[in-house]
């Protein structure tokens, strides 16, 4: 059921954060010259293969880093693996659904890719730090010294 | 004292509170009894059994199908199963990892490592692992979750 939950959770957070990438990728095609913000238009099926790619992507993630006690050994391994994986599907995933057609298109989605990628991992990293001064907070109320 | 009861329907509404003007001596065996601090239970070392108060324990651990206390004073084995001392401890006790009980009233403070862990630092600095999945029930056991 946890690792349900965990990979609902990071499915939602890594469609957001693509869609995040999309947003800043509009935005800086409408800043060169000529490009223009209102031409910049995704399809329904590019939509929802962004929310696809999250399935896929957060699936990895449950499968390489779902919460074990690992050594920090093992757990860098694990991220080398799970941020190759990831490189990969979006990169199959890309090509299938056409985000990109030529190399500066390819170019700009390993740009994003890595951005979302950080992005990702500082929500979590954020979220787990939030937790911890919660718990801090509260431990502190019952605290039995000696 | 006045004491009111109000009856609720299920395990996780129940709750005391005290209303006093100081905390006197039998108002700290009550907190002790609610909380099941003041329950004892028995272990060992060196051949010699003793009773140790759970308020004493600083977690509790299994290692190769044996059990260990360990409190300021040191360690202890005892023959009860971690699982039996879940149940009979209760309160702020609770499962850290498969192989460990901690006591939430010892530990200083926690912080979440990158690879998912979270360390949780002692009273006496020892630093001990709560696993990702058991940070939930901590967090429900402290009344925050």
């Amino acid at each position: 059921m946890n690792k349900l939950k965990l990979w609902l959770e990071q499915t939602m957070m890594i469609s957001f954060a693509i869609y995040v990438g999309i947003i800043i990728e509009g935005v800086v095609y409408s800043l060169f010259p000529g490009g223009d913000l209102a031409s910049f238009s995704l399809s329904w099926l590019q939509l929802l293969s962004v929310i696809l790619t999250g399935v896929v992507c957060a699936l990895l993630t449950v499968l390489f880093l779902s919460y074990n006690d690992i050594s920090k050994k093992d757990f860098i391994v694990r991220i080398v693996f799970h941020t190759i994986g990831l490189y990969a599907i979006v990169s199959i995933f890309g090509w299938i659904f056409k985000w990109y057609t030529q190399l500066a298109g390819f170019i700009m989605m390993t740009v994003i890719f890595f951005m979302v990628y950080a992005f990702v991992w500082g929500v979590s990293l954020w979220f787990h730090k939030r937790d911890d001064n919660k718990i801090n907070k509260a431990l502190e109320s019952i605290r039995d010294e000696e | 004292m006045q004491v009111h009861i109000e009856k609720v329907d299920s395990k996780d509404q129940e709750q005391a509170v005290i209303k006093a003007v100081e905390i006197t001596d039998e108002i700290s065996g009550a907190i002790e009894l609610l909380e099941g601090d003041a329950k004892g239970f028995a272990v060992s070392k060196e051949g010699k059994t003793y009773i140790l108060k759970a308020s004493s324990v600083y977690y509790i651990e299994s290692v190769d199908k044996k059990t260990f206390v360990y409190t300021k004073q040191g360690c202890y084995d005892t023959r009860y199963r971690l699982y039996e001392l879940e149940v009979m401890l209760g309160g702020y006790f609770m499962r850290c990892s498969k192989s460990m009980i901690i006591n939430l009233k010892k530990v200083r403070n926690v912080k979440s490592q990158i690879s998912g862990r979270v360390d949780a630092t002692l009273i006496n600095d020892e630093v001990v692992v709560i696993s990702r999945g058991y940070v939930k029930e901590v967090k429900r056991r402290l009344g925050i979750g």
